[in-house]
């Protein structure tokens, strides 16, 4: 911690965040353009001639003043013209957007696009795929503005204006739903590296030592840089994908006529489609993107930015989803049932089709979907915990001073790599509990997202224009709708039976 | 014992970041607590009683796995 005694404060006039921040000295501040829109308005009083806080003290943090380095690459950036600057604005701005759709890859998921390749080849599902990852970027743009907006995160904005149980429920239910899935990221990680003989103690303690070794950087910016580095290896889908020397013109059919779905609308596909909608967008991802934008830095400026890396991000996640279920498209049209399959076994059925070569592939990215999503995920707990809380919560805070949030990210994922080494632990029931859980946690994180970012106290001019939240709320319905329901055939299967289908 | 921040240093954080992003105003000065209309307070009830609906459903599936 750092003081300036002698330094004048940009003192706080009012409790209300309206006016929660006081002007500061305008030569002090960052030059801004008439039209820029703020999310909170700035009083007009000059704080350096308020008597009510003359004399009130600032103080300053490492954590400022790491932040402060990166936003002044930022600024000078910005004020230089060319198309280099702007190539390194888009460099240093982007990164929360990315990680978060391609962190949603996570070990489970791409199983799941692997499976659904395999049963259904190249049809209905590959647009129906896109579509998902469209609707996940309607959501997580309005965590961008938020934080942006706000500088706050996600579980403290909750709390601070719905109350403390709001905010703890919010917290603990992330926590819980966030320990169960980094069960499964540790599962998919050691079957990955299952495939080349790693044992699985070895598996699991390396990834929770590259986990360890990303924080000790103690700087938002270079751990980003680190992650996003790994996140890329999600598309190593993509030349599995295409050693398997797929039809194009039969992907490109699909994407336009939604055909063929073999065996058409059954039970079984419904659920499917259910699952995948309902999975679309995850608690944890709400939770770490707007955390991460506010670690970063973003500002109401940077808001453009941030559309464009979320964008981006689903992008490249839709590639890389897309080109696993293309891998798996030959075991469909060789008529191979893939139902149980596990990460090593996909590979195993794969090598007489993409060679030994393509197979290390597919489980490498495996391991590395587990891997990413393991790190962003208890990140996002150990943000909550620290917002709701009131600890210190920054990647940019040395261990010392961020005690609390190292350590509730380093426990967690810890406690999920001992629960998947213990002998005879249902691992598979666990898998069924996290979607159960994922899918009814999404409800009231949908809601509280959705009433924050038409907050107007705390949004200011950056509320959603009204054609954004029909959208949005359109896409709100579909998810806790398609969640529900895929929650109700788990515990109840007949319930959706005695609804239709084949 | 605290270190004197460097006049740069002070003058690179009170440039650079919004005074809403330094910590100890993040601190010391939160959000309010909004005033939920009547529809909103509707709201949160219903979504207590899903709440309890919710809890109501892991521990069964819970206690189905564990049977």
């Amino acid at each position: 911690m750092y003081t300036c005694a002698n330094y004048p404060t940009s003192g706080i006039v009012s409790r209300s965040l309206s006016h929660c921040v006081d002007g500061m000295n305008d030569s002090m501040k960052e030059p801004k353009t008439a039209s820029e829109p703020r999310g909170v308005a700035l009083a007009q009083s000059n704080v350096l001639n308020d008597p009510r806080t003359s004399g009130d003290n600032v103080v300053i943090t490492h954590e400022d003043i790491d932040r402060a380095h990166d936003r002044e690459r930022v600024s000078e950036t910005r004020a230089r013209r060319g198309f280099r600057p702007r190539l390194r604005l888009f460099w240093l701005l982007i990164g929360p957007g990315i990680l978060v759709m391609l962190g949603e890859n996570d070990g489970p998921s791409m199983l799941s696009y692997a499976a659904t390749g395999a049963r259904f080849g190249i049809g209905f599902f590959v647009p129906f795929i896109v579509l998902t990852f469209a609707m996940a970027c309607v959501v997580q743009e309005m965590t961008v503005r938020l934080g942006a907006a706000t500088h706050r995160g996600h579980a403290e904005l909750i709390f601070d204006r719905f109350g403390p149980f709001w905010g703890w429920f919010s917290m603990i239910d992330l926590m819980v739903g966030n320990f169960l899935t980094l069960v499964t990221e540790f599962i998919a990680i050691r079957a990955g590296l299952g495939f080349f003989g790693v044992r699985p103690a070895v598996a699991v303690l390396s990834a929770l030592l590259v986990l360890s070794v990303a924080l000790m950087t103690h700087r938002y910016w270079t751990w980003e840089r680190i992650i996003l580095g790994a996140a890329m290896f999600n598309l190593v889908f993509v030349p599995v994908a295409l050693l398997t020397h797929p039809h194009w013109g039969t992907v490109g059919r699909a994407l336009v006529t939604w055909r063929p779905l073999p065996g058409g609308l059954t039970q079984e596909t419904v659920l499917v489609l259910l699952a995948d909608i309902g999975a679309t967008v995850t608690p944890w991802m709400l939770f770490f993107q707007q955390s991460a934008i506010a670690d970063k830095g973003l500002t109401t400026r940077d808001i453009r930015f941030g559309r464009v890396d979320t964008v981006l991000g689903a992008a490249l996640a839709t590639v890389a989803a897309l080109a696993t279920m293309i891998a798996t498209a030959p075991l469909f049209m060789h008529h191979m049932s893939a139902a149980n399959f596990e990460a090593a076994e996909f590979a195993q059925a794969l090598q007489p089709f993409i060679g030994h070569w393509g197979a290390a592939l597919f489980a490498l990215g495996i391991f590395e979907a587990g891997m990413v999503a393991a790190i962003t995920i208890s990140t996002s707990s150990a943000y909550a915990f620290g917002e709701v809380a009131r600890r210190p919560h920054s990647l940019n805070l040395p261990f010392k001073q961020g005690r609390a949030f190292y350590l509730v990210l380093l426990l967690e994922a810890a406690a999920a790599a001992g629960l998947v080494l213990i002998p005879g632990i249902p691992l598979v029931y666990i898998v069924l509990l996290v979607n159960v859980i994922a899918v009814l946690a999404m409800p009231p994180a949908l809601l509280f997202l959705y009433m924050l970012v038409n907050d107007r106290e705390i949004m200011g001019k950056l509320v959603s224009p009204l054609w954004a939240n029909v959208l949005a709320l359109g896409v709100v319905i579909v998810l806790i709708g398609a969640g529900l329901l895929f929650g109700i055939s788990v515990i109840a299967p007949h319930a959706l039976a005695l609804v239709g289908g084949k | 014992m605290s270190a004197e921040v460097s006049r740069e240093e002070l003058t690179s954080v009170m440039t650079a970041l919004e005074p809403d992003q330094i910590v100890f105003t993040k601190e010391h000065h939160h959000c309010p607590r909004r005033r939920l209309t009547r529809n909103e307070m509707l709201l949160f009830w219903a979504l207590r009683i899903y709440l309890v609906f919710m809890v109501g459903v892991v521990v069964y599936q819970i206690w189905t796995g564990v049977r």
